[in-house]
């Protein structure tokens, strides 16, 4: 590593601006100090501009004016390689990592030399893991391992490459609990041992919790930068959204418990570890799915809606059986909003148009056999007016829309084909705060219509301001069944956890 | 009306429809650069002109067979998979035709060929969908083995149908020719039609219509009216080159104005998306195979018909000339993207390469090596397009775009940005 005092700064950004052959402006006009020793927060709705300024920073893209200062000099870096010679590493949320290879081959997958590991590579690793403060087993392959600790070889990576400033983009996106808790303790360690970090989350516990100082963007433009101590998540949330949102609200009201059951499931089990989940949700009731990364929770809504197919048991919908296949779902009147909307919602490369009739194809079509097409236009048309999806017209692609607005399009699928029940699946993963905000909206205006609605969410808090119910999912069981109104996110946190109510520390498991 | 509604990735200085833009049809322009050459080449070593009616009607000949199988190639790319089956197929459809007409008759081996077709096609589609194994292994294991049922069933000899009734009937499967009306006068009825349906959709929506979208086609149609006593341009189509365009249009109707192919480049673009939105993705997957291995029987027999005898070695490789086609044609490895007109384009550019080497007296031997330059070229020009339109509609996102729900009140209340505390019951 080389010298330089704690505190001086490392990286500046001067008045930088960048904008893109067609007239898209991305940024206008950012000043950023980074100093070195610092943990620097940089948080932003999606499409203020923060993957704009990390591709700047880290030389994938020229900025257009202004200029990048490292360590006191200009630089001009041309490629991503020039910048991670020079001591900036990043870290993007999908890790790029080779799954077929070891731990260690992937740290030093950068080495030159003709041989795939050498004992001086081991000595390495074990000094860099010791920096780290989490025990990894140099040779065990890399697909086996969960996404939390690849992030760590990612930052041993970073380390190995003898990164000065490491920018970590989303990185505890889809971790769960535990495992973000071992990224920002190496993360806080590293930083105390010299590293630099950029820290992006759309997690603002997490930029108060780990951060010295933070950056808000909003449309280009850096709005608030101060020393996080300064800070609290009201004022955070202010500026990011650039309104004033109110916080969550626990609306218990949303949801009717005196409906009629609309869903009924009996007995599901299947071969991903889901036994005998039986449940049922009424008529304008949000039913929602407390538990961990892996506890199940995914798993039960795809055996519901036919998705698994080792799925057994049964399931009816306003007392009619339903086939176990999503297509036997879908007419029986089921929605669907899957945990990963870009692999499972969406096809990227259709128009908005396409993608939102898709479902209902078969109702918009001519004699269920020729789509008309200027309805399905008005339709997409409809719901981008509706939902305020930030798109250039039903002809968009959804590849170029942010996570929030994607996520409108996959709840628009469903909205105007009437499907009196609804299945979510982390809708608001990967959202900024606005758009959060907005979809929890809509999951109570659907609830208000009279859907059924079961909704699986990791963010507890989020998850009990919209649910009426509460059920915690552990193991594949169901363990709990709540009432919304009377369980806090700390007990439902313990139960989800296996804990029992009283003790107020959660191991990490 | 569809074709006001810009696209953002369209150019922007361009007025062409997006259909015929180079990164969409690049493979026409390829094929229209090709016969301007071929064109040129002949004029100028004193030859007959390469467009001429009987080259036009051989090369139209040339492709049927290649044409038919490209479209059903097409089909499956387009679902997402992969068949290489078809070339033995083929010659499993000709030899189980031909075998059986001793004691079925032709119309009767014709149905079991056709039949035994559509079954390997549904093999490969249920171990590919249902037991999960990749379409590449599964096909090149039908490959291999289905051509190893053609030497057993043939015991490695040519089959060859006696002369008879049977060997008539064959015939008459490929056997009368069509001559077309002059082209030119179809071009410009053609061309009038357009113009007056142009005219009628616009005063049926009510709007003005735009001057020279109506009167450049209504003045070039009535300029080819008045000239086509002095042209004629016919064309005899043979019964195969009906058969590949009776089959081109139908499959392209319903891949563009269907459901079913909505919902077939929905499979092949996203399959998991597909499958949660309700789209029974294995039945289309399946469907494909099934289609693909019937037509391949089909043009095995077609095959026969004309030779009237079918060597167990015959068709080898047509599978690789099939994807060859569909490549050229634009049509994705990975599913979701593809035209079976602009594929039929990509094997009229492979068989008029083959043809103009043949009329120009160049030398055979380098016709392969031509072709495969061709191939790697043109998919190198379409990954280069595809990654531009990508590049370019990253950009066309602009983030100090607001949405515009505040402007309808009424449509959406509670969706406003503030509407998030407002409803507090």
């Amino acid at each position: 590593m080389t010298t330089g005092a704690a505190g001086e700064v490392l990286l500046e950004l001067r008045a930088v601006t960048k904008s893109f052959p067609n007239g898209t402006t991305a940024l206008r006009g950012v000043d950023l100090v980074v100093r070195r020793g610092s943990v620097h927060g940089l948080v932003g709705a999606n499409g203020a501009g923060k993957s704009t300024l990390i591709k700047c920073v880290s030389g994938v893209q020229p900025v257009s004016t202004g200029s990048i200062h490292w360590a006191g000099e200009e630089c001009s870096w041309s490629s991503p390689g020039d910048a991670q010679a020079a001591g900036l590493a990043t870290i993007h949320q999908h890790v790029p990592l080779v799954p077929t290879l070891s731990a260690l081959e992937n740290v030093f997958l950068w080495r030159r030399g003709p041989w795939r590991s050498t004992p001086q590579m081991r000595v390495e690793f074990d000094r860099l893991v010791e920096r780290l403060g989490y025990e990894i087993d140099p040779d065990v392959q890399v697909a086996s391992l969960p996404i939390g600790t690849r992030q760590m070889i990612a930052i041993l990576q970073a380390l190995a490459l003898g990164a000065e400033l490491v920018i970590m983009d989303e990185p505890t996106a889809s971790l769960s609990e535990a495992e973000r808790r071992i990224v920002l303790d190496a993360v806080r360690r590293l930083a105390a041992d010299g590293t630099t970090f950029v820290f992006i989350s759309h997690f603002l516990d997490e930029i108060l919790e780990i951060t010295d100082h933070v950056t808000v963007l909003r449309d280009g433009r850096a709005l608030l930068d101060e020393p996080t101590a300064t800070l609290d998540e009201g004022r955070l949330v202010q500026a990011i959204a650039g309104r004033e949102l109110l916080a969550v609200e626990r609306a218990g009201g949303a949801g009717s418990r005196t409906g009629d059951v609309l869903l009924d499931v009996t007995g599901i089990g299947t071969r991903t570890g889901v036994r005998d989940v039986s449940l049922h949700v009424r008529a304008g009731e949000i039913v929602g799915l407390a538990g961990l990364l892996g506890s199940g929770r995914s798993e039960i809504l795809d055996a519901i809606f036919g998705a698994d197919r080792s799925a057994t048991g049964e399931v009816t919908v306003a007392g009619r059986p339903v086939g176990r296949s999503p297509r036997a779902a879908v007419k029986a009147g089921f929605a669907y909003v899957p945990e990963d909307r870009v692999q499972q919602g969406l096809h990227p490369a259709e128009p908005l148009w396409k993608n939102i009739s898709l479902p209902d194809l078969g109702r918009l079509s001519l004699r269920r056999l020729l789509p008309q097409e200027q309805e399905e236009r008005a339709l997409a048309a409809r719901a981008i007016d509706e939902l305020g999806i930030v798109a250039s017209g039903p002809d968009a692609l959804p590849s170029e829309l942010s996570g929030g607005n994607a996520q409108k399009v996959v709840f628009a699928k469903w909205l105007y084909a009437d499907k009196p029940v609804w299945l979510l699946d982390e809708p608001t993963a990967g959202v900024d705060v606005g758009a959060k905000a907005e979809i929890l909206q809509l999951v109570r205006r659907l609830a208000s219509e009279g859907k059924a609605i079961v909704l699986a969410c990791s963010d507890f808090d989020e998850l009990l301001s919209v649910a009426t119910r509460v059920l915690v999912v552990r193991g594949g069981r169901i363990a709990h069944d709540l009432d919304a109104q009377q369980v806090t996110e700390e007990e439902l946190i313990m139960l989800a956890h296996g804990l029992g109510a009283g003790t107020g520390e959660v191991v990490h498991v | 009306m569809s074709e006001k509604v810009v696209t953002p990735t369209a150019g922007s200085g361009s007025r062409l429809p997006t259909w015929l833009h180079p990164s969409n049809a690049g493979v026409v322009y390829a094929f229209a650069a090709l016969v301007v050459v071929l064109s040129i080449a002949t004029a100028s070593t004193g030859r007959p002109s390469y467009v001429s009616p009987t080259n036009v009607s051989n090369i139209l000949d040339q492709t049927a067979l290649l044409g038919i199988l490209v479209v059903t190639t097409t089909i499956v790319l387009i679902s997402g998979n992969f068949d290489l089956s078809v070339g033995s197929v083929a010659a499993f459809g000709a030899a189980t035709c031909l075998g059986l007409m001793p004691s079925l008759g032709f119309y009767g081996a014709f149905a079991v060929a056709l039949l035994a077709g559509a079954g390997i096609g549904l093999f490969n589609g249920v171990v590919v969908q249902y037991v999960g194994i990749n379409a590449f292994i599964v096909t090149l294991g039908t490959l291999t083995a289905v051509r190893g049922l053609v030497l057993i069933i043939t015991d490695g000899r040519t089959v060859t149908v006696p002369e008879g009734a049977d060997r008539d009937a064959l015939r008459a499967l490929d056997g009368s020719r069509w001559v077309t009306p002059n082209l030119y006068l179809l071009a410009g009825i053609g061309l009038l039609a357009l113009a007056a349906w142009r005219v009628w959709r616009a005063q049926r929506a009510g709007t003005s219509w735009r001057l020279p979208r109506v009167l450049v086609p209504a003045v070039l149609g009535v300029a080819l009216l008045a000239a086509s006593p002095a042209m004629v341009f016919t064309v005899r189509l043979s019964q195969r080159a009906v058969y590949m365009l009776v089959l081109v249009v139908l499959a392209a109707w319903v891949l563009r104005y269907t459901t079913v192919g909505r919902r077939l480049y929905a499979t092949g673009g996203n399959a998991e998306a597909a499958r949660l939105s309700g789209v029974a993705v294995d039945r289309y997957r399946v469907m494909a195979f099934v289609l693909n291995g019937t037509a391949a029987a089909f043009v095995g027999v077609l095959y026969a018909s004309r030779l009237g005898s079918i060597n167990p070695t015959g068709l080898n490789g047509f599978e690789l000339t099939a994807l060859a086609a569909a490549i050229l044609g634009g049509t994705s490895l990975f599913g979701g993207l593809g035209s079976v007109a602009k594929s039929l384009v990509g094997a009229l550019i492979l068989v008029t390469l083959a043809n103009g080497f043949n009329v120009l007296n160049l030398g055979a031997n380098y016709q392969g090596l031509i072709e495969g330059v061709v191939l790697i070229v043109a998919a190198g020009m379409y990954t280069i397009a595809l990654r531009r339109k990508q590049r370019v509609s990253l950009r066309t996102v602009d983030p100090t775009t607001k949405p515009v729900t505040t402007g309808h009140p009424t449509d959406a209340p509670e969706l406003t940005p503030a509407g998030a505390g407002a409803e507090r019951s």
